[in-house]
């Protein structure tokens, strides 16, 4: 079991050397369940730190931000952070240095294994309880989640409540760290890309329908895109300005501001949009499902994501997120890769 | 009387190998269908996955993407990541649920004529039935 106090003996620790600028992790909110991102710069507020199975926020967003806040300051910190993750957070750090993001030396990584189990589902625990709040979530000894509930705890089985990507999770503790708490349990999913097979069974009219009907009810905000901690890039290639054209315009400046994907969120554009975000995370999505989970129409981006993700390992046989060293996906070929759909 | 359906293809084809295909093709007057929109790229590998969504988008019924045999690249593995980049686009159309056919990839050398006629011949044979692209084709 993971002891809450561990963690924050640990932060303190780190602040007090001043190893670390501030620490990144959860928190409770005096709205809902779900605990919000604590950023602690003061050893003496480590209490204010949490950790149970509604910490479901992958956090490592705030890394690509704060590389960003520091390019901008005259004198930066150049103290690392100190972040919170669980597993699935700790492979977007992997990905994040593979890609030469962020420096080793930018963070102090307090790793957290989920155990046997993983973090909850908001919306699965909401239909259990009827409309009724949910107070506290904990973990048994047994496993088994602990909902407290207007004065009454309710006992689930872990299955019942687990977000659909915990139940698929390739390995449920921390890849990289400097602090691991709770034991490396290995838990491997039997059926890593379960939730695919039903969607991979269908017909292609069927599939077609099925993504004509969620993705028109995208209406672009972006928060996908804000959410996901690989979207880092400066300037997002969805996002090309409308400018006039005149005939001072240059074709440097032409060329450079394309306008692949119209604005308005009508279907045929919404399918770009996220065509395209599913391809730039091919081989780098590591499966947080934030951006299903921000999403405020519910379209299940994960499948997207997913489907990739199945591709990569069953074609190329690669895994995104272990190894800082490997190249990634889409910048590495082998000789034996198949190329039977080539004429 | 409602007229033939004629697919648009667009073809992106590398500069070093399948576009000296497609013109030796030409130079030696072999027939194949005028369907295809012929566009050269330096390198199959530097063919985005926005281009193909971006050709559909703008109203391709198919789109093929070309390049030389692995092995054979001007920049000596710019094909091998085409390869895998272009297996991942394949699948994601395939999974969203754009008809199969409509996107394919081949390699063509520049001595290869008769194999890009023959690939561009199959392609409008494949695509005449399918009828026109729409669920791609941007609608505002």
């Amino acid at each position: 079991m993971v002891n809450v106090e561990d963690l924050r003996k640990e932060a303190q620790r780190i602040l007090r050397e001043g190893k670390v600028k501030y620490v990144i992790g959860y928190e409770k909110d005096q709205n809902g369940l779900l605990p919000k991102p604590a950023f602690i710069e003061e050893p003496e507020d480590v209490a204010r730190l949490i950790w149970n199975p509604t910490c479901v926020h992958n956090l490592t967003k705030f890394l690509v931000d704060e590389k960003k806040r520091k390019a901008l300051e005259k004198k930066p910190d150049n103290r690392p952070v100190g972040i919170v993750v669980k597993g699935c957070d700790s492979r977007a750090i992997v990905v994040l240095l593979q890609e030469k993001y962020i420096e080793r030396e930018d963070v102090h990584i307090l790793g957290m294994s989920c155990e046997r189990n993983g973090v909850i589902d908001e919306k699965k625990l909401a239909k259990k309880l009827k409309g009724q709040n949910a107070e506290n979530v904990e973990i048994d000894e047994d496993g088994n989640f602990v909902v407290t509930s207007a004065n009454k705890t309710i006992k689930f089985q872990a299955e019942e409540l687990l977000a659909e990507r915990c139940l698929e999770c390739p390995a449920n503790y921390p890849v990289i760290y400097d602090l691991l708490l709770g034991e490396k349990a290995k838990k491997k999913a039997a059926e890593p890309f379960k939730s695919l097979g039903k969607m991979e069974s269908l017909s292609e009219e069927e599939r077609w329908a099925f993504w004509t009907e969620q993705l028109s009810k995208c209406i672009r905000c972006y928060a996908c895109r804000s959410a996901c901690p690989m979207c880092y890039c400066d300037e997002c290639v969805v996002d090309t300005i409308n400018f006039a054209v005149t005939a001072d315009t240059t074709a440097s400046e032409k060329a450079g501001k394309i306008k692949w994907v119209e604005k308005s969120p009508v279907p045929s554009e919404n399918f770009v949009y996220h065509m395209v975000r599913a391809m730039h995370l091919a081989g780098r999505c590591i499966d947080c499902g934030e951006c299903e989970r921000v999403c405020p129409l519910d379209i299940p981006l994960r499948f997207l994501n997913k489907k990739l993700e199945k591709e990569a390992k069953e074609l190329f046989g690669y895994d995104a997120g272990f190894d800082p060293n490997k190249p990634s996906l889409v910048s590495s070929f082998k000789d034996e890769d198949p190329e039977d759909f080539i004429r | 009387m409602a007229e033939k359906f004629e697919p648009r293809i667009v073809a992106f084809l590398c500069k070093w190998c399948s576009s000296a295909g497609s013109d030796l093709a030409g130079v030696s007057r072999m027939q194949y269908p005028p369907n295809v929109i012929p566009i050269t790229v330096m390198c199959s590998g530097s063919v985005s996955p926005l281009y193909i969504f971006d050709a559909f988008n703008k109203g391709a019924d198919g789109v093929l993407v070309s390049g030389c045999h692995p092995g054979d690249c001007h920049y000596i593995k710019g094909n091998y990541y085409a390869r895998r980049r272009i297996a991942l686009v394949k699948e994601l159309l395939e999974f969203i649920g754009l008809e199969q056919k409509r996107f394919r990839m081949s390699w063509v050398s520049a001595a290869e004529g008769t194999k890009y006629t023959q690939i561009i011949s199959d392609f409008v044979e494949d695509l005449k039935p399918l009828g026109p692209q729409t669920k791609l084709r941007r609608k505002i």
